[in-house]
């Protein structure tokens, strides 16, 4: 019977010792995500690019294994820095995700201060790289989607335009920066902020349709807004000549939920639709995304994938260096300078990636087609052109 | 100017007629028990993605989903019901803790079957232009505002005239009174929610056809109907009728006149204005003084 228990509990130790050994291989990575309220639709589509680039990483690399652990932080800031802490209780060595400014300021502040690198495309306010956090990296910002945003309103001669923005940070951060770039160039800026609580955009757009008579209307809000804002064009027909947009505006989802209100519309647009990808990378990310999700792959997917897979490798790299815990992590990815599905991305001092420029689609016939800038173009622009 | 200022006007009493429908159930419901139903804009929206589900899995218009939405609603009502009901201490504060909680569970449960997208009607019917002169509206708006006013119509007679209405007001005014001339306020409660869930069955399909849903919207359609609830007066069907509709058309001017930044806010504003000189709502001093 001694002998029996001896030998059960020897097997027990050597097992042990096996998962011990088989885990040293695998790293630890946290998600927080917005996965319910408000923000729940575009942190589930960056929860599946993260999960696309787990898989793609863990298929490729060989000698890592990364380990997605996911947390809900529901839209709120509060439960966007507990989520962090709690990651980092878990033992992971960088966070990946982050949606909405005013979730990932306070994330990424907690995240900072334990020494954990945080890594994100879900905001663009910035304020974010302004804050002084030595682990702070994100791979699209504002000044991106201005520079696609006031291309394109030069490029079609805009004389006036109004901006109709949301109050918040990022949003009417950028309308700012738009509304500055616009005036410089000569360009008549009437701007309408609203509260995002709102849903009738009737007395804002009679305004835009009686007062501004502006040429344009550029909508700088997130999907609910944009729906709202092109409902309210439809029934009162402002004399406009385009509807410009920037985030999940030009996507396929947007196309076929509500194909009444988009066509002609102009959004920022990573890629056209159908999509098409040239590069290994991008062919990788793609096959990966069909085969988990069993749909197209959008932008906020390709956002999760980019910004994860440029931390992935940043860990794999350090972890061989044996610097994974002595601030390697952030050190490789100050190093990083890959062309990458959504362009070329660095890192300056600030984590910022001073290459992001968007380009601008346009939705026509249940397509995506590239419009701006000219050299990725792949049609021709609908100008003037509204969806009534 | 004028232009401006009468579409403003015109948008915000159409703005006003959708509150009031979503208010309604609640200030029924706030009335008869004394329970603040914080689940009462989830059951809206509950109705919104059934004529969603009945949209886009059927094809069939919205308005072809009230059926569908009043069954499903009253019985997530009665169920609300069946739980609040067995608060036997501190009903006041137990309930709002009970509904917060149902609420968010209401949430979650239309973000597992429906997912977070946005959704609203691709009706193009519903969504074309309403012209009458210079004033513009959807044909949506329009038709809801006309069924909002008929249910309000209805709810007062059902109030005022049938047996269970006027049971209804007992209750609400002294439960023990009403007790003893005969009313079952159990079962009185139990008509109150399963008409709350009428009106919010079709408050919520009326939201599908002229606005934007998302799983999310419940907590911010609650806060708006009890705001409208309590600038009422507590009880009062035609305070929830004018308090909407003030609180529409404060938005619409707000928003013409300033800045649409400013549009809750000048809601808000409103609310602690009327509070500060009629502390029992627009129509509760009234029927105080009468």
């Amino acid at each position: 019977m001694k002998t029996t228990f001896k030998r059960l509990a020897l097997a027990a130790l050597v097992s042990a010792a096996c998962i011990g050994a088989a885990n040293a291989e695998e790293i630890k990575v946290g998600a927080e995500l917005p996965l319910t309220g408000s923000l729940a639709r575009v942190g589930a589509g960056m929860q599946e690019g993260i999960m696309v680039a787990q898989e793609v990483f863990n298929k490729t690399n060989g000698k890592h294994t990364i380990k997605v652990i996911t947390i809900d932080d529901e839209s709120a800031p509060a439960k966007a820095i507990a989520a962090v802490e709690k990651l980092a209780s878990d033992g992971v060595v960088a966070i990946t995700g982050g949606y909405g400014s005013n979730n990932i300021s306070p994330a990424s502040d907690a995240a900072n201060k334990l020494g954990l690198v945080y890594i994100t495309s879900g905001g663009v306010d910035d304020s974010l790289v302004a804050a002084g956090r030595k682990n702070f990296f994100r791979i699209n910002n504002s000044a991106g989607y201005e520079k696609a945003l006031v291309g394109l309103l030069q490029d079609v001669n805009a004389k006036s335009v109004s901006i109709v923005y949301s109050t918040k940070d990022a949003t009417s951060g950028l309308a700012k920066d738009v509304e500055k770039a616009l005036a410089a160039k000569g360009v008549k800026v009437a701007m309408h902020s609203f509260d995002p609580a709102i849903t009738d955009f009737k007395p804002i757009i009679n305004k835009v349709k009686l007062q501004d008579k502006s040429e344009v209307i550029a909508m700088v809000g997130y999907e609910n807004d944009y729906v709202g804002i092109l409902r309210a064009a439809r029934v009162l027909k402002p004399s406009v000549k385009a509807m410009v947009g920037v985030w999940s505006l030009a996507t396929p989802k947007m196309a076929a939920d509500f194909p009444d209100l988009m066509p002609h519309v102009f959004g920022t647009a990573l890629l056209p639709f159908p999509a098409e990808f040239k590069t290994a990378d991008g062919k990788a990310f793609a096959d990966a995304y069909k085969t988990l999700y069993k749909k197209e792959p959008d932008y906020l997917g390709q956002f999760g994938y980019v910004q994860s897979m440029l931390l992935f490798e940043a860990i794999a790299r350090a972890a061989d260096k044996g610097t994974l815990k002595k601030g390697g992590v952030a050190d490789e990815l100050r190093k990083t300078d890959k062309e990458t599905l959504i362009g070329r991305v660095q890192f300056g001092a600030n984590g910022d990636n001073p290459n992001f420029v968007h380009r601008m689609g346009q939705h026509q016939d249940k397509k995506i087609v590239i419009v701006w800038p000219k050299e990725s173009a792949t049609g021709k622009i609908a100008y003037p052109a509204t969806p009534w | 100017m004028t232009e401006l200022i009468l579409q403003a006007l015109y948008s915000g009493l159409l703005q006003g007629g959708s509150y009031a429908l979503i208010a309604l159930g609640l200030a029924l419901v706030f009335g008869t028990m004394k329970v603040i139903n914080l689940a009462h804009g989830e059951l809206v929206l509950l109705a919104a993605y059934i004529a969603y589900a009945v949209e886009s899995g059927l094809g069939w218009g919205p308005v072809l989903a009230i059926p569908v939405a009043l069954v499903v609603v009253c019985i997530a009502a009665v169920s609300v019901y069946l739980i609040v009901s067995r608060i036997k201490k501190d009903r006041e504060i137990n309930s709002l803790i009970l509904t917060y909680g149902i609420g968010v569970i209401l949430t979650n449960v239309i973000l597992l079957v429906w997912h977070a997208d946005v959704r609203s009607t691709s009706s193009t019917w519903l969504q074309e232009a309403f012209v009458v002169g210079p004033l513009f509206s959807m044909r949506s708006e329009l038709i809801f505002f006309v069924v909002s006013i008929v249910l309000m119509a209805a709810l007062w007679w059902w109030l005022s005239k049938s047996w269970y209405g006027r049971a209804v007001r007992a209750v609400s005014s002294n439960r023990d009174a009403a007790k003893l001339m005969g009313v079952d306020p159990g079962r009185t409660e139990l008509v109150s929610f399963i008409v709350a869930g009428v009106l919010a069955s079709f408050a919520g399909v009326a939201l599908f056809s002229y606005g934007v849903i998302q799983p999310a919207y419940g907590g911010a359609l609650t806060v708006k109907a009890f705001i409208i609830t309590v600038l009422a007066g507590v009880g009062s069907i035609p305070g929830v009728l004018l308090g909407a509709v003030l609180l529409g058309v404060a938005e619409a001017l707000t928003v013409t006149l300033a800045s649409s930044a400013l549009q809750e806010l000048a809601g808000m504003t409103l609310f602690l204005l009327v509070l500060l000189v009629m502390p029992n709502g627009l129509f509760g001093a009234a029927r105080r003084r009468g």
